[in-house]
């Protein structure tokens, strides 16, 4: 669903790179924790997916499909395939909840039939009946983060990047937002979420790629928050918490189940 | 829906926005105004163009008791030189420019006189002597004035040649300049206009970029994110495009048709309604003001 090939993101020649040679897959319907230090390149990973930036060499797919080879008019489709979750919620101030979430079928032109009968829904997914007429600020820190994350899944995007959506919540709120994230991903959706919450993370038992100076330094499956497994010097080969076989972090066989299955996902 | 959202995002932000779009409107009105005031002076110059040029004349006047001039040395005109110039102006060399002519003697230009200036107590002191006898041409082509001046201000028996449209050439000439001042004016204001719309959009960018990000995050075409604030400028303009041929029609209507008409009632006014010509023109000369300093601003503030 998202592969990227050696991928270097340089902001400014003089510093170090954002991100250095990334090689990376995360196959559709995985969910992946993104982790590292502020300033590990997490939110540039994410910036570059949505094609905010351009990737300074490398080539990052989405989807089976090369973003630098889309062209501006078309990065609104690729948008459209991709739901964005953010720390501070972002949701517009004056809009009740169901106008927030309705405000996403707006702006890409779905009818109003469609709008009243897909608001509710989503709503419901993330555990919001009965809130639709609320305001943002009528809302805890939690339940605005779930309008977010129903703004974000109304469309049915393919992937949904949530880029620290718990920094703002205490531990137990966060634990329901990972519900709501778990099940928008059993519903078949890529989550990939960077966050700084090593508990979420350790209770979540997911795939986790840790980032540290523009460097993929681990690359798990139902991993912690902190590696169990002391890295020793540069070395990328990582065993598996669960004590399997090791397993290297770059792509060879990833990419050509990618590859094949391109095909059958066309629009995403 | 998504023109209803469009339309719906342009009234919040024209109110959100009113004191800057208030005066985008009032600098396009006074804007536009002046480029259609230059218009009116031009349309006023072809209206009087077309009026006058088809009654005036080029006139050759007879030396008379006092002439001085040189082809006036035998004193005044003879009846033979008279003939003679009816002779030319009936041969085929100049009478393929002249349309008809006639002779005006002594006695009619005394009548005519006396006609043009009935309250003027000058007419008591001019005898019928006093006043030369003409040739009054009517031209096919007025351009072609040259060439009858040329070829009657030699002969024996006349005094001079007189094109009358020269004289109008000279209120031409004023009113053209006239409607140059206004263009400069106008030019000056067309630029404060684009500037202060390209302001407007700036800011009504920034106070609804919350909105916009969201938009750019969820997939929104550059068009729905973008034509609102493109829109509100351009209604804006479209406003003060309006004021402006209304004020225009009103000048013509009220000050022209009113006032101007009854003071000189023998000049031909252009009407109010033609003014209203000139609203497609202001209207879209607004459109484009608007449209592109919105774009060109939107690109640099509004990134998708």
């Amino acid at each position: 669903m998202i592969r990227f090939e050696n991928v270097t993101k340089v902001y400014d020649q003089k510093a170090r790179p954002a991100l250095d040679s990334i090689n990376l897959e995360i196959d559709r319907g995985e969910f992946a924790f993104l982790v590292g230090a502020s300033g590990s390149g997490k939110s540039t990973f994410l910036r570059l997916v949505l094609k905010e930036d351009r990737a300074s060499s490398g080539a990052v797919y989405v989807a089976g499909q090369n973003v630098a080879n889309i062209s501006s008019w078309r990065v609104p489709r690729l948008r459209r395939g991709i739901g964005v979750v953010f720390q501070d919620f972002r949701l517009l101030p004056q809009k009740t909840v169901f106008a927030n979430v309705a405000f996403a079928m707006q702006v890409i032109g779905k009818s109003r039939s469609v709008i009243r009968d897909t608001v509710p829904e989503v709503l419901k997914t993330v555990g919001l009946e009965g809130k639709e007429n609320r305001l943002p600020h009528e809302l805890s820190g939690g339940e605005q983060q779930r309008v977010a994350i129903a703004r974000a899944v109304v469309n049915r995007p393919g992937i949904l990047l949530a880029d620290e959506p718990t920094g703002n919540l205490d531990p137990t709120t966060s634990m329901g937002i990972m519900g709501v994230l778990d099940k928008i991903n059993q519903n078949g959706t890529t989550v990939v979420m960077a966050t700084h919450d090593d508990d979420i993370v350790n209770e979540m038992r997911k795939r986790v790629v840790e980032l540290r100076n523009g460097v993929i330094i681990r690359d798990e499956a139902k991993a912690l928050y902190t590696s169990m497994i002391p890295i020793v010097g540069q070395s990328r080969r990582l065993r598996d918490a669960s004590g399997r076989e090791p397993e290297p972090a770059a792509v060879p066989t990833a990419v050509t189940g990618v590859d094949a299955r391109a095909a059958g996902e066309g629009q995403l | 829906m998504r023109l209803q959202f469009v339309l719906a995002e342009i009234g919040s932000g024209l109110r959100r926005n009113l004191s800057m779009v208030v005066s985008v409107i009032l600098v396009t009105f006074v804007s536009l105004t002046f480029v259609g005031a230059a218009g009116m002076l031009q349309l006023q110059i072809n209206q009087m163009k077309g009026y006058w040029y088809d009654k005036v004349q080029v006139a050759i006047f007879l030396c008379s008791d006092g002439s001085t001039a040189a082809g006036c040395a035998t004193g005044p005109a003879t009846p033979e030189q008279q003939d003679n110039l009816a002779k030319l102006l009936e041969s085929p060399a100049v009478a393929q420019y002249v349309n008809d002519f006639q002779f005006e003697s002594k006695d009619d230009a005394y009548k005519h006189f006396k006609e043009q200036f009935s309250n003027s107590p000058i007419v008591d002191s001019v005898t019928p002597d006093q006043l030369p006898a003409s040739f009054r041409i009517n031209m096919k082509d007025p351009e072609k004035y040259q060439i009858i001046s040329e070829t009657f201000s030699s002969q024996a028996g006349v005094e001079t040649v007189i094109d009358q449209r020269q004289l109008l050439e000279r209120l031409f000439s004023v009113m053209n300049a006239a409607s140059l001042v206004a263009v400069s004016v106008a030019g000056v204001m067309i630029v404060c206009a684009i500037l202060l719309i390209a302001t407007t959009i700036r800011l009504s960018a920034f106070s609804r970029r919350r909105e916009t990000g969201i938009m750019r995050l969820v997939g929104a075409s550059k068009i729905v994110i973008q034509l609102p604030f493109i829109l509100e400028g351009v209604i804006a303009a479209v406003i003060g495009a309006a004021l402006a041929s209304a004020t225009l029609w009103a000048v013509a209507h009220f000050f022209l048709g009113g006032y101007l008409s009854q003071q000189y009632p023998d000049t031909a006014f252009i009407s109010a309604a033609q003014t209203l010509i000139l609203a497609p023109a202001l209207i879209g000369l607004g459109v484009l003001l608007a449209g592109v300093s919105s774009l060109l601003t939107l690109r640099r503030y509004l990134r998708v």
